[in-house]
């Protein structure tokens, strides 16, 4: 099923400008391989060596924090809106 | 980098407020406009040491990302404050973007240190280079 994938601003070099891509997944992890067969690259921004999600690193299903659901597994439908989002924190 | 005046008294105002603890926002512009066309307050959530570490709502974060997408814009960088310290990125600062993956590859950062909860210092302005991983001063134009 198709779904949509807003890409934030810095990662749009690996889209060739594009700030929505629309991907075939039927959970997250789909998205994820989705986005980086159609745009080399992306998947090593959005993930550590071993595959896992980058800690800071945050991705949305509409409105819901997929931390806070199955996380890659999330199931998706048709017409979601995912969003990646980075974590920003830091300190003196 | 452009920006105005107002917005950094904004973002003093903003430190000042939340002093002793950090606070933090993000910049919206156009990217690759050089301008900061909004500054906008962010919540910081972070519980276990805020006087020396902040951390934005990825939820409110989001939220603001929407509303700049709908509004022709994009988050082009983040501000935050260090109480009684420094006004430039610290090593937590940068472990913390480049655990990132990059995804605030080239993004514009405002540090802005308050002194005893009254003095806003100059505020120094960085861009963070996740390649090689280091922010790089960049310097102001305040614009009226």
């Amino acid at each position: 099923m198709a779904v949509r994938v807003q890409i934030p601003a810095p990662l749009r070099p690996l889209t060739g400008g594009a700030d929505t891509v629309e991907v075939e997944a039927k959970d997250i992890a789909g998205v994820i391989d989705g986005l980086e067969g159609k745009h080399k690259g992306l998947k090593d921004r959005l993930c550590d060596q071993t595959g896992n999600l980058r800690s800071y690193v945050r991705i949305f299903v509409n409105d819901e924090d997929i931390r806070f659901l199955q996380e890659k597994s999330t199931a998706l439908k048709a017409g979601d809106t995912v969003a990646i989002v980075p974590a920003i924190a830091g300190g003196c | 980098m452009k920006i105005k005046q107002a917005h950094l008294d904004a973002i003093a105002a903003h430190g000042k407020t939340g002093y002793p603890h950090e606070v933090c926002g993000v910049l919206l512009g156009r990217y690759g406009d050089g301008r900061v066309a909004r500054s906008v307050e962010m919540k910081n959530i972070e519980t276990d040491q805020p006087r020396i570490r902040y951390q934005i709502d990825p939820a409110e974060h989001l939220r603001a990302q929407r509303e700049s997408r709908d509004a022709g814009l994009d988050i082009i960088g983040y501000y935050h404050t260090h109480p009684d310290h420094p006004p430039r990125p610290s090593p937590t600062d940068l472990a913390r973007a480049m655990a990132t993956g990059g995804l605030t590859d080239g993004s514009f950062h405002i540090v802005m240190s308050i002194e005893d909860g009254v003095r806003a210092s100059a505020p120094c302005g960085w861009i963070f280079r996740f390649d090689s991983e280091r922010f790089d001063e960049e310097p102001f134009e305040i614009e009226d």
